[in-house]
């Protein structure tokens, strides 16, 4: 596409408030950042779209000066800069909104806004505590937020933080806001505060860049979209010139390049689990799925939509507010370890600090699951464990020199082996996995699928979370997509695609 | 990740031949002081010093290796010097009043388990972090003993009894046959059993642990509980060493089981560590104490050097934890 | 300036702060149960006799405020309180005393900031073996014996009054008006409340959370200086072991005052409230007749129950 389309506005703006250009921000195997181009103008709303993994949160980091480009440049006002460290970026007048909060609970929402540049009171040492309050209802009544300022940040909603943040970044004159899914926690009417604030905002010159999944925010607040995928820009347009199934299309399209090696079966076996009207503590809310033995079933949706809450839910890791689990015609309750007796296994998302003992050896890590199973006398014997976890290396092409290496030397691929490694032993009949090929290269990704495949042929049942679409239709007999803690529907295989999925994903006005 | 890549093709460096290591490490140093103190005293060498050692070194250890399957989990007792002194007292009483040693130790096992047990729940069920339950615990323990005891001593054990703490077989004390005893039943429990396993994987990531199907909740109330129970041994040895029982024995305990488990290469963080470990850790500390009181030092310098070496100890434990995470 | 009250949502009983219910029940416990406790002259001495106990547990506040503990309170208190008793007689001068004490209060306080700071040491392993040294070397200086013989300048401190108020109670008074300012009037105070708080928004606002740490440890070590003059005064002489085990009770005072172990939640005047409760506490038990120890177990249970309080409400 072509330079960067002028905003409408009255004062004829002739230099973007922020250029990017030719940014690239590589990561072992992996091309983060490929030549992006982007630029900000004073006064509106520039909206970022992208799948998860898109580059999104890359380009984000190297804006706001926590990472550094490895090529690109930087122009603020027609004057090129370096952008090398969060002090750099602030004191060009970027700020970014952060999804976890840098306010302090227990101090005030004046406090907050003013920390580290408290005005000194007469007495010397001490700080104006009653300025600090007035100048903080300047600023929030300056963005409408109307609110008492003495109020502990503890006491507030998320909303309500998310406004303390923009009002700290407005008190250091924050010309450029970057917000990260702003409306994800909120309600509709908070929603509608945060429009008009924004409103504001765009009428005082600010530029806000904006990033969202939800179709309806991009057209009603939007002056320009750019949709990234994966790490390029691929266009960037005015909402008038779009329309929703275009940009779904932009976002998902890619050229597939990998080997699924999956044999579907013939007719489903039995039903393994059954969930109903399943609600949790931790967010999600009526979940109806089943789960059949040699099916993989996938569940989809954006990151936040509530997919890890469910399977952790099923595993009893959260806990269980209403609903059902019945697991291989049995109903189910309690902890993990009892899930883990009954033959349900989980993979969790983040293996380094939820699969493994990175500490630990190969071979302990492999077995710990199945101590009981193995050693029924609870006598522990080494050699019977290292043939164990010998076998499962043999059996799982696991690359390491031995099996007493530390766990957490290993590369991604082989540490994910590990853990679905651990569960083989507990002769586990239904498989959770969540995000399983997150951060693996592709010929590893190859060998978890076929080895998935082989679980299921073998009678088990699978639970596959994905954010890559791809891989979703290319492996499952069948998908469920989530949307903000409900499921949002079913896709059957003829069903499945990755259009479908993102369109049930997102959500639509 | 590029960092994990590189280590992943560089030559192989295990944790678990580590182990063996370090404590080889330690024997050495424990080798090292010994030499030392040879020259520095003449009656470093003497039967009756070492023998001394031994016995000093058994007290320590019974105590610190209990506590060394807490330190497993990441968790700490500071209420087992405490828990001595009830223990050794009730079960006291109990052998005078009935003069059966053997009600005595079940009483004196009993109340130490117990209190272990409490502190378990306090963890567990009560989710206050460890250090805090088992610091409110001490001070518990602490007023109990001493309005139970109100300043009196109990003295005077049936000789039977006594040959426990005082008694000698084939030339050697009683309390270090049962530090071997100990020694050996810990390290299979620690090794050997499925339990044993449960505890490291639990130190070493208590999420991953609990996703993995282990149950925290129990392992804890079990680590806790042994804890206590072998501080209620301790007791046992304790009473039969002394002839005597008075509120205050257990003041000087816990410093110095924590330091042996602390200098013996358990990792403060959990996951990392041996009972044999703690020994040579009870050896090292027992033999530079006893080094002190050879030459004289000032008895008021013990807590300040035990206090160095525990801080230390964990300095070490840090630095090197970060060099293989 | 109105202090920031951690008071609970929904169920207004729930507003009241715990330790008033706590001090009240305890008021009521005694004042029906133990001999004299209501008397004036009682209650003067329940006042006085926990001005030691609130110069620790102030400075403690903080400390627990940054997620941090410090065990070696009580074992620095014996030793500055030696210091007193050393320097005063050694140089005639109660103020002599008192700046050496303060001087090495300060010292103890600031390895114990640099332990937990700048090596990362646990609070609660770094002050334990500051507590050992601490210990040892109050034996030492003391040579085991108490310190006699001290002017009169030291005694006069507990004895006297200002404007018919005990010099201590003023001392207490006035720590308690200086600690005020410094958490809820100085940027150090706010900063403070950051450092358990959430750390990461210190780095943010480009300040050094290190030697802001070092520096809350370090006032503790201070005011137990300030506290050894109070207790060498109270018993007119140096002792090795008094004031061992001290920690505890303000570790107790500023648990059951509200302040939570865990994200920078501190009330001072819930301390303060503590301090009493726990004065009254021990107060009561004595005019009891039971021994200190039953006082002592009773702290303790007095923790825990705290704690498990504190722990349901923030999990409510």
């Amino acid at each position: 596409m072509s330079a960067a389309v002028q905003p409408a506005g009255d004062a004829p703006v002739t230099v973007p408030l922020l250029e990017l250009r030719g940014i690239s921000k590589e990561f072992p195997g992996v091309r983060a950042l490929d030549d992006v181009s982007f630029a900000v103008w004073p006064g509106e709303v520039h909206m970022l779209l992208g799948e998860n993994g898109a580059g999104k949160s890359s380009l984000m980091k190297v804006l706001c000066g926590a990472d550094s480009a490895d090529s690109g440049e930087f122009y603020h006002k027609g004057d090129k800069v370096r952008v090398s460290s969060t002090a750099d970026a602030q004191k060009l007048g970027i700020a970014v909104i952060f999804q976890e909060f840098s306010l302090v609970p227990y101090l005030d929402i004046g406090q907050n806004i003013f920390l580290g540049r408290e005005p000194s009171g007469r007495i010397p040492g001490t700080i104006d505590r009653r300025r600090i309050l007035r100048d903080a209802r300047r600023i929030l009544d300056s963005i409408g937020f109307n609110i008492d300022p003495s109020i502990l940040v503890e006491k507030l909603g998320v909303a309500q933080q998310q406004m303390v943040e923009i009002a700290k970044a407005i008190s250091q004159n924050a010309r450029i806001l970057v917000m990260d899914e702003p409306t994800a926690a909120l309600s509709d009417r908070e929603t509608e505060l945060l429009f008009a604030l924004i409103a504001r905002l765009k009428a005082d010159g600010v530029a806000i860049i904006y990033i969202s999944h939800r179709m309806a925010e991009v057209f009603a607040l939007g002056d320009r979209i750019t949709v990234l995928r994966d790490g390029r820009r691929i266009d960037e347009l005015r909402p008038a010139d779009a329309s929703p199934d275009q940009l779904v299309r932009m976002m998902v399209g890619r050229t597939v390049d990998m080997s699924y090696p999956r044999h579907f079966a013939e007719t489903p076996g039995k039903v393994l689990l059954e969930v109903r009207r399943l609600a949790a503590a931790s967010g999600i809310s009526d979940i109806d799925l089943e789960v059949r033995a040699g099916e993989i079933v996938g569940l989809c949706g954006l990151a936040g939509s509530g997919r890890t809450e469910v399977v952790r839910a099923i595993f009893g890791a959260d806990k269980v507010t209403a609903g059902e689990i019945i697991f291989d015609g049995q109903q189910t309750s309690g902890g993990p370890d009892q899930a883990a007796r009954r033959g349900i296994a989980l993979i969790p998302e983040n293996r380094k600090s939820e699969g493994l003992a990175p500490l630990r050896s190969v071979a302990d890590n492999l077995v710990v699951s199945a101590l009981r199973k193995l050693f029924p006398s609870h006598l522990f014997d080494p050699r019977r464990a290292q043939r164990v976890a010998d076998g499962l290396v043999k059996q799982l092409r696991i690359a390491t020199p031995t099996s007493r290496q530390m766990v957490g030397l290993l590369s991604g691929g082989n540490q994910q082996k590990v853990v679905i490694g651990k569960w083989l032993a507990t002769g586990a009949k239904l498989f959770i996995f969540d995000e399983p090929t997150r951060g693996i290269d592709v010929g590893a990704k190859s060998e978890i699928f076929a080895l998935i495949d082989r679980l299921v042929a073998d009678g088990a049942a699978a639970l596959m979370i994905s954010s890559e679409q791809a891989e979703i239709c290319h492996v499952c007999d069948r998908a469920y997509v989530m949307r903000e803690g409900r499921i949002a529907g079913q896709l059957s295989r003829s069903e499945l695609t990755e259009e479908n999925i993102v369109r049930l994903g997102m959500h639509h006005a | 990740m590029t960092d994990l890549a590189k280590q992943a093709l560089a030559p192989p460096r295990s944790l678990v031949s580590g182990d063996a290591l370090q404590i080889l490490y330690r024997l050495l140093a424990a080798l090292l002081i010994c030499v030392v103190l040879s020259f520095l005293s003449d009656s470093f060498l003497s039967l009756g010093n070492i023998l001394n050692v031994l016995r000093q070194a058994s007290l320590m250890f019974f105590i610190a290796s209990g506590l060394t399957l807490v330190v497993l989990t990441a968790g700490l007792d500071l209420s087992v010097g405490a828990n001595v002194a009830l223990s050794a007292c009730l079960a006291g009483t109990v052998i005078q009043q009935t003069g059966s040693p053997t009600l005595g130790v079940l009483t004196g096992l009993a109340t130490g388990g117990i209190i272990g047990l409490l502190n378990g729940m306090m963890v567990t069920a009560l989710r206050i972090p460890s250090f805090i339950a088992t610091y409110g615990m001490l001070w518990v323990l602490n007023g109990l003993t001493y309005w139970y005891m109100a300043g009196e001593t109990i003295h005077g054990f049936p000789p039977g009894f006594r040959q426990i703490g005082s008694g000698y077989l084939f030339g050697l004390p009683i309390p270090v046959y049962l530090l071997l005893i100990f020694l050996a039943v810990g390290t299979i429990f620690a090794q050997r059993t499925t339990w044993g396993q449960e505890i490291y994987a639990t130190g070493a990531n208590p999420v991953a642990a609990r996703l993995s199907g282990i149950p925290i909740a129990r392992r804890l109330l079990l680590v806790y509980g042994v804890s206590g129970t072998m501080a209620g041994m301790a007791s046992i040895v304790f009473l039969a060493r002394l002839n005597s029982a008075e509120a205050d024995i257990g003041e000087s305990l816990t410093l110095p089981a924590i330091a042996a488990v602390l200098i013996g290469g358990t990792s403060l963080f959990g996951g990392v560590g041996t009972v044999f470990g703690t020994f040579v850790g009870a050896l090292i500390l027992t033999l530079v104490l006893n080094g002190m009181n050879l030459l004289s030092v000032n008895a008021s310098w013990q807590p300040i050097v035990t206090g160095v070496i525990v801080v230390l100890a964990v300095w070490v434990d840090m630095k090197t934890r970060r060099r293989t995470s | 300036m109105r202090e920031a009250i951690t008071s609970l949502p929904g169920n207004p009983l729930q507003r009241i702060p715990g330790v008033a219910v706590t001090l009240v029940l305890l008021v009521a416990v005694f004042g029906s149960v133990a001999p004299g406790f209501l008397s004036p002259a009682n209650i003067t001495n329940v006042l006085v006799q926990s001005t030691v106990l609130m110069m620790l547990a102030l400075p403690m506040t903080l400390i627990i405020m940054t997620e941090g503990l410090d065990l070696s309170m009580g074992a620095v208190l014996t030793f500055t309180s030696l210091v007193v008793a050393i320097v005063s007689l050694a140089t005639g001068s109660m103020l002599l005393g008192l700046g050496a004490a303060i001087l090495a209060g300060a010292v103890f306080g600031t390895v114990n900031g640099w332990l937990v700071a700048t090596l990362g040491i646990p609070p609660f392993v770094a002050t334990l073996g500051t507590l050992g040294t601490a210990q040892g070397l109050s034996l030492i200086i003391s040579d085991g014996q108490s310190v006699v013989g001290i002017p009169h300048s030291v005694r006069d401190i507990y004895s006297a009054t200002v404007a018919g108020v005990p010099v201590p109670v003023v001392i207490a008074l006035v720590s308690y008006a200086a600690f005020h300012i410094l958490l809820y009037h100085t940027r150090f105070g706010t900063y403070i409340f950051a450092l358990g708080g959430n750390r990461e928004a210190l780095k943010y606002a480009g300040l050094a959370s290190n030697r802001l740490l070092i520096a809350v440890y370090a006032t503790g070590g201070m005011m137990a200086g300030v506290a050894g003059l109070l207790m060498t005064a109270r018993m007119n002489s140096g002792h090795p072991t008094a004031g061992l085990g001290l920690e505890f009770d303000a570790i107790a005072a500023v648990a059951v005052g509200g302040t939570s172990f865990e994200r920078g939640n501190g009330w001072l005047f819930g301390t303060a409230l503590g301090v009493i409760a726990v004065g009254v506490l021990r107060n009561g038990l004595n005019l009891m007749a039971l021994p200190s120890s039953i006082q002592v177990a009773s702290v303790g249970l007095l923790v825990i129950v705290a704690l498990f309080f504190d722990g349901l409400r923030s999990r409510s």
